[in-house]
């Protein structure tokens, strides 16, 4: 579990003469309300793409370095404005060169202001991990990268693990996993994903894992061309064992037509259901990310209100792959709800007609990231992006669910 | 930006090779108020994010216009961002 780390220990940093934090100690900060106030000091179009949000964002103010350049005392003094009395500032913007210099001209006035170290380039690569439960036989942790909105599930039983939708940075897990004394055994990807690269197919390279997809998501929807990847095929009713868990695979088109649902039973009678970009705590995913939006749409009806009614347990805990809002995490921070919680809470699901809800999706169909192309060539082995090429892809919040 | 940067020019260059943001901004807003109105200076920066830095700077500020931007590689196989800034005031 993360360990809460509250507003006034950013302050008491500060106090002891550091001039930066780390992106771990802001996201503990952030976990209940602080009177931090944020600056960002990027340029417009990127403060407009992604920010800072937390379950308790702070107060942002947004005011671009280059004024800080131009004229020092006005943008000093617009901060000021908001900062009185020692107030707490956390500056921050893309990768903490030109934030570290507007602290500490920040500081030079006065002002209590803190640099955020790496900006949001670390914030964007910072994953949270806690524990869903911890039980004799069994453990899952949640994986999230918090700035994307990405979840992934990792399972431990007797020594084994599996991953499921493991994000880009395979080392996180590979850690976790060392932690715990656990062998990766299953590298499970839900569909192939559109919004961030997998680090599936590399951590099976590096670990002699298997990777598994289901073979419909091996095609590249708008290229037509096969995966040019290692991997093994997912298929409906597929079973697997891992230690204690029993997994079962549950093909769950609409998003993709390769979605498959990862259904884990424990001894204990727990079920948890990974679902990808099928159900969410809140919404659904979109069916047209393959650019097929009304031929899938009707797809998604069927599996959310005939497949999964009819194979996933009521009192199985859903775990998405991913949020819009860090509101829709419970209490623990953990981003999972019953099925039958989710039956009730969840508004994009009282639909009981199948033309309503294809309308209703098709109504609600956010702006298609460009790059969510590209990224999917990326996750069957078609394109072999750099580094900053890779974070390029993926930068900002993922847009996999419907909006409004 | 449409103008052609082989016509552009020049009055002086500017090398922030290796320098990171906010550097090639810093130095690159220092060397232009030692220009003449009307004059041009071009950066080269290996810094990729200084390319909406430049754009974003000369929208802010009121003395400089940016005529164009280009990429080129470099000997060593990385890319140089070049940036065309004239002195307006």
């Amino acid at each position: 579990m993360s360990i809460a780390l509250p507003a006034a220990d950013v302050v008491a940093s500060q106090a002891s003469g550091r001039s930066e934090i780390f992106v771990h100690e802001l996201y503990a900060a952030l976990q209940q309300p602080s009177n931090l106030l944020l600056l960002d000091v990027r340029n417009d179009d990127e403060f407009q793409m992604w920010r800072i949000e937390t379950r308790h964002t702070p107060e942002t103010l947004h005011l671009p370095y280059f004024f800080f350049l131009e004229e020092e005392e006005k943008a000093i003094a617009q901060v000021q404005e908001r900062a009185a009395n020692g107030r707490p500032i956390v500056v921050v913007c893309a990768k903490g060169g030109a934030s570290d210099y507007v602290a500490e001209r920040l500081r030079e006035a006065g002002l209590s202001a803190i640099n955020l170290a790496g900006g949001m380039v670390e914030w964007g690569d910072f994953y949270d991990v806690r524990p869903v439960t911890e039980q004799p036989d069994y453990r899952i942790y949640q994986v999230d990268r918090v700035a994307r909105g990405c979840v992934s599930w990792v399972f431990i039983s007797r020594g084994e693990a599996a991953i499921v939708d493991p994000l880009r940075y395979g080392e996180r897990y590979l850690k976790l996993l060392e932690e715990q004394g656990a062998q990766l055994k299953f590298l499970l990807d839900t569909h192939a994903h559109a919004d961030h690269i997998s680090s599936g197919p590399d951590l099976a390279e590096l670990t002699g894992a298997a990777y598994y997809l289901h073979p419909y998501d091996a095609i590249h929807p708008f290229d037509m061309l096969p995966a040019r990847m290692k991997y093994a095929m997912l298929h409906d009713g597929q079973r697997f064992t891992l230690g204690a868990l029993q997994i079962e695979v549950i093909h769950t088109p609409g998003h993709t037509l390769g979605q498959v649902n990862f259904l884990v039973t424990a001894p204990d009678g727990e079920a948890f259901c990974c679902t990808g970009d099928n159900l969410f705590i809140e919404s659904f995913g979109r069916p047209d990310l393959g650019g097929q939006g009304e031929r899938w749409a009707p797809v998604v009806y069927d599996t959310i209100f005939g497949v999964m009614k009819r194979r996933v347990p009521n009192h199985a805990w859903i775990l998405p792959g991913h949020y819009a809002s860090p509101a829709e995490a419970n209490a623990d921070g953990l981003y999972m709800k019953r099925l039958e919680e989710l039956w009730r809470d969840n508004r994009s699901l009282h639909f009981t007609e199948k033309e309503r809800f294809v309308e209703f999706v098709l109504s609600h169909l956010p702006y298609m990231p460009p790059q969510y192309v590209e990224i999917k060539r990326v996750n069957i082995g078609l394109s072999n992006p750099s580094l900053d090429e890779a974070d390029e892809l993926e930068l900002g919040k993922n847009i996999c669910a419907l909006s409004g | 930006m449409t103008i052609d940067v082989a016509t552009i020019q020049v009055h002086q260059e500017l090398d922030v090779r290796g320098l990171n943001c906010p550097m090639p901004l810093v130095k690159a807003r220092q060397a232009i108020l030692k220009l003449d109105v009307g004059q041009v200076l071009k950066v080269i920066s290996t810094d990729r994010g200084s390319v909406k830095d430049f754009q974003g700077w000369a929208k802010a500020a009121n003395n400089v216009a940016l005529l164009a931007q280009s990429e080129e590689a470099a000997p060593d196989g990385k890319t140089l961002y070049l940036h065309y800034v004239q002195r307006t005031k």
